[in-house]
Order: structure tokens, then C-alpha cells, then sequence
């Protein structure tokens, strides 16, 4: 403190730390894991047998989200007091209306969780769970549909929660929500094929798993355009908003941008592309393109949120 | 809501002596590190022998159109009957949504009671016993001034009516209620 009006460490203006991209993260996670899990089974002939895939969604879906919202209440300024939001909610809120879409979404992931992994449960010890899972099947559709529903409508809300303000030019774009909506699919399609190939032991070769990866591409596109028109958006607007466009040049959130973003998010999996086929298939490399792909989305989310939050209007 | 409470900062009266800013602390008994107003003196501007400074009053706007209130989760941060801007302590559960939506990045959290705080008008303290905000009835050189604008006849009225003012950075929507006078040498700038 060193000058006469006082101390300026309340007028930092990141406010939400790493923490929130984390949960930001684990939601799209979530989110797009169970997207791709039940979107591929809808697509898919076999409706009787549980792919790998699905039943890796059925694991990821419930686990990241619960690992997002401790993530989120252990944050608060009061944890202890997280139920004043379960009990007050104010409409006009994006958060309010997130909270009312997860309290519906992590429980019927967990129970859709059960629905797919009912064979599995026994063989975990989890038998006790096993008539819950007979009883619950039988409301499958209806809990598929919802899920699927509130999957697309919680994978963008991570993208609305932070562009409702109108303080920052990077966050308070209209493409933010669509951004972390693709971006929580490609997450979610690199963690299903780790969770299928680890915990599954399905083939590295096999259909599902290459129907899964052939949508990656078009999904990366997806990603890669919106984070275009992100930039373009702040460089058209001029003035605070294209000032902002400095994060992709300047401090940290440049490097997490270029070398965590580009080079490790869309790099490593579209080089891996050019492997020779027999090479690309192996487990070993199929672990490492998912891994690189997690780890860009990780750093998306760490750099929309620190240098969205670094540049105010 | 008939009440349009409003606060002027007339730039060029103040002198940066924090006189408020200390009256607000004991007043509202602000803990220790954190701060619901400062007066920060930017500056100097021009060319010597011609130089001046100004004084940029940094506390809550006051916002008819809020965006802490509109982020709220829980409508902890609300618009009370009076149009004034507070804080339910506790309904407020930490989530700094509003801390970080304010553009004027002048909420906090209490290191008291863990919940946000900010500026209130002094509404809890000497409004409630219908006195002036203390950094009003502090300030030597009267550059503040506080009432009712919508009161024809009141001090701020006619302020508003006979002064050029400016507020801090309207094309963001927010309506603020802290008007300023800007220094005769300093021009306008938001
Ligand atoms: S200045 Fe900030 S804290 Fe005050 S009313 Fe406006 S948005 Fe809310
Ligand atoms: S920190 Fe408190 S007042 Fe601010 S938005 Fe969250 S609950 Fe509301
Ligand atoms: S009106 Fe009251 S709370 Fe607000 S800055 Fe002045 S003294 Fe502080």
C-alpha cells in the first residue's frame, strides 16, 4: 500500500480463478462425454448390447460433474452455505437457471449411469445397486431423451454463465456458448475413448471407436472456426474489445493459447493424422491423441477465462 | 420506487484527501484491506507549468439498470424500495458472480462475514436515521453531494440542472447514479 487512497488488491479484475475452469471443464466434460455416448447409440444398429463407449459415458458423465460441482461449492466464499442457492433462485440469472438444470441433470445421470453399467455393478462390488438399475430400466427412454436434452443445455451454459458480463469484451460474445459447447464434445470424445480403452479394454480397432473418431475432425473444425470468429468479433468491435486480442500476443495466457490451445489441442491430433494407419491405431497412440485433446481443452477453458477476465471494458 | 437517490462528485472542488474514504471505514465499519470507496488521484495531466489532476471517485455506482443484481443466483444483491443497491448478507453464498459481472469492479468480499459488500448510500447506518451519507457530511471542500433527483427542489436536482456532469462508462447500459463534474481543465472522459 502506497498510496494515499489504499490498498488495490480488491480491484483485481480475475475474480474467478482456476478453480471455475477446472469446473468449467469437468461440466463441458461431462456434458459432451454424454452427448456423444447416447447420441452414438441412437445412431447406432445394435440397441441391445452396451457399447464400451457408452458405458465410459455412463461413468464420465456422473463423475465429472460431481467432481465440477465440489469444485464449485468448495469455492465459495461459503461453502457451508451452498443450500441457500438450491432454495433461492432469481430467474433472471444464469446461474440460477444452471443450477436448476444441474440439480435434474446429475441425478439422472447417475441413474442412467446405472441403467448402462447394470452388469457391470456385480463385478465392482456394487451388486446392492443392481435392483435399483432393473427398476430404473424400464424408464429408460424417457431418461435418455431428458439427459440428451439437458447435456446440450449444460455444456453451453458453462459458455453463458461467463458471457452474461458485460464488464469483459472477450467473455460477453455470442459465440462463447456455442465455443464451449463443441469444445465440451471434443473433451468428452477423447475421454470416452481412454475410458473405453483402459477400463473397457475395447479394441483400438474397433467400429464404434472409429465412428467416434471420424467425428473428431468436423468437431475440431467446428472448434477451431468459432475461436476464429471469437477474434474476429473483438477485432471488428475496435476499442476495449480489440485491445483484448493483446492476450493472444502478450503474458502467460498467450503461451497457454499457442503452445496448450494450438499446438497440444489441435496439433498433436491433427498431425496424428498423418501416421500411418497401422501406427495411428495402436492403443498407445490413440491414449496420447485423447490425452493432447484434453489437455487443450483444459487450457481453452483456463485462457477464455483468465484473459476474458484480464481486459475490461 | 419514487426515489431516485444520486450522488455528484463535482471534480473540480475535491482534492484527493480521502476524508471520505476514512469516514465510510469507521462509519460503516469496513474491516481492515478492503475498501467501499477510494478517490484516486490520476495524474498529473498537461503540460508545466499548466499542471493538474484528477480526481477519479471510485466506489458503487449505484446502477438503475445492475448488473450484480441481475447475475445474483440468489437475489442476495438486490434493489431495495429506496432504488438503492445492497446486499442480503445472508442470502449471499460467495459465488462472485457479481464481483466479477460489476464493470466497475468495486465489490468485495468481507473478510468479516464472507459476503459481498460494497457501497451502500450508507443505507443500513445514517440513512436509516435520515442523515447524509458520512462521506458527504465529511468532505471539507463540499464536493459531494447527495438527495433525491427526482425532487425538483433538491440540492442534486439542481446541480444536474446548472452543472455539466458525466457518468463512468454509460455505453455499457448500467445507468449509474454517481454523476461527476469534470475538472474545467480536464474535459470530459469516461
Ligand atoms: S457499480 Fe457494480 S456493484 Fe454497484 S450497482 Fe453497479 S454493478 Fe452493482
Ligand atoms: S457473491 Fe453473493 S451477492 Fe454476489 S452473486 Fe453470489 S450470492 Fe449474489
Ligand atoms: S455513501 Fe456511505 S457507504 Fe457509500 S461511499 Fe459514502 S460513506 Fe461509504
Amino acid at each position: 500500500m502506497n498510496n494515499i487512497w489504499g490498498d488495490m488488491a480488491q480491484y483485481d479484475p480475475v475474480t474467478w480463478n482456476w478453480v471455475i475452469a477446472v469446473y468449467l471443464f469437468m461440466a463441458g466434460l461431462s456434458a459432451g462425454s454424454v452427448l456423444i455416448g447416447i447420441g452414438m447409440r441412437w445412431y447406432s444398429k445394435d440397441k441391445l448390447t452396451e457399447s464400451p463407449i457408452l458405458k465410459a459415458a455412463a461413468i464420465i458423465g456422473p463423475v465429472a460433474i460431481s467432481l465440477g460441482l465440489a469444485c464449485l461449492v468448495f469455492d465459495l466464499t461459503k461453502p457451508f452455505h451452498f443450500w441457500v442457492i438450491l432454495v433461492n433462485y432469481n430467474f433472471q440469472s444464469v446461474m440460477a437457471l444452471g443450477v436448476l438444470a444441474l440439480l435434474v441433470y446429475t441425478p439422472l445421470g447417475i441413474a442412467y449411469g446405472l441403467i448402462v453399467l447394470r452388469d457391470e455393478l456385480p463385478k465392482w462390488g456394487l451388486g446392492f445397486l443392481s435392483p435399483v438399475a432393473e427398476m430404473l430400466t424400464g424408464w429408460r427412454k424417457a431418461i435418455e431423451v431428458v439427459l440428451f436434452v439437458l447435456a446440450v443445455g449444460v455444456g453451453a451454459y458453462t459458455g453463458f454463465l461467463i458471457s452474461a458480463m458485460n464488464a469483459y469484451p472477450m467473455l460477453n460474445t455470442a459465440v462463447l456458448p456455442a465455443l464451449f459447447l463443441v469444445s465440451g464434445l471434443s473433451a468428452g470424445a477423447a475421454a470416452n475413448s481412454v475410458v473405453a480403452l483402459l477400463m473397457f479394454k475395447v479394441d483400438s480397432h474397433d467400429k464404434e471407436l472409429s465412428r467416434m473418431h471420424a467425428l473428431e475432425l468436423p468437431v475440431m473444425a467446428t472448434e477451431i472456426m468459432f475461436l476464429f470468429m471469437l477474434f474476429c468479433a473483438l477485432y471488428f468491435k475496435g476499442g476495449a474489445a480489440a485491445v483484448a486480442l493483446a492476450s493472444l500476443t502478450t503474458g502467460v495466457w498467450a503461451g497457454v493459447f499457442w503452445i496448450g490451445v494450438v499446438g497440444i489441442g489441435f496439433g498433436v491430433p491433427l498431425l496424428s493424422m498423418l501416421m500411418p494407419a497401422a501406427t495411428r491405431h495402436t492403443k498407445g497412440a490413440m491414449l496420447m491423441v485423447a490425452c493432447s485433446g484434453l489437455t487443450g481443452v483444459l487450457a481453452l477453458r483456463h485462457f477464455i477465462l483468465y484473459a476474458g477476465q484480464s481486459y475490461i471494458y | 420506487m419514487n426515489k431516485r437517490y444520486v450522488m455528484v462528485h463535482d471534480e473540480n472542488k475535491c482534492i484527493g484527501c480521502q476524508a471520505c474514504n476514512v469516514a465510510c471505514r469507521s462509519e460503516n465499519g469496513t474491516p481492515e484491506g478492503v475498501t467501499r470507496l477510494q478517490v484516486r488521484v490520476e495524474g498529473p495531466f498537461g503540460q508545466a507549468p499548466n499542471l493538474h489532476f484528477k480526481y477519479h471517485r471510485v466506489s458503487c455506482q449505484q446502477c438503475e439498470d445492475a448488473p450484480c443484481v441481475k447475475v445474483c443466483p440468489t437475489g442476495a444483491a438486490y434493489v431495495g424500495e429506496d432504488g438503492i443497491v445492497t446486499i442480503k448478507e445472508d442470502k449471499c453464498v460467495g459465488c462472485m458472480y457479481c464481483v466479477a459481472a460489476c464493470p466497475y469492479k468495486v465489490r468485495f468480499v468481507n473478510p468479516e462475514t464472507k459476503a459481498t459488500d460494497k457501497c451502500n448510500f450508507c443505507k443500513d447506518t445514517r440513512l436509516a436515521r435520515g442523515e447524509l451519507p458520512a462521506c458527504v457530511t465529511v468532505c471539507p471542500t463540499d464536493a459531494l453531494t447527495f438527495g433525491d433527483a427526482n425532487e425538483p427542489d433538491s440540492e442534486v436536482a439542481k446541480l444536474l440542472n446548472t452543472k455539466p456532469s458525466y457518468q463512468d462508462k454509460i455505453h455499457l447500459g448500467t445507468k449509474p447514479r454517481i454523476y461527476r463534474i469534470p475538472t474545467k481543465r480536464g474535459g470530459i472522459e469516461s
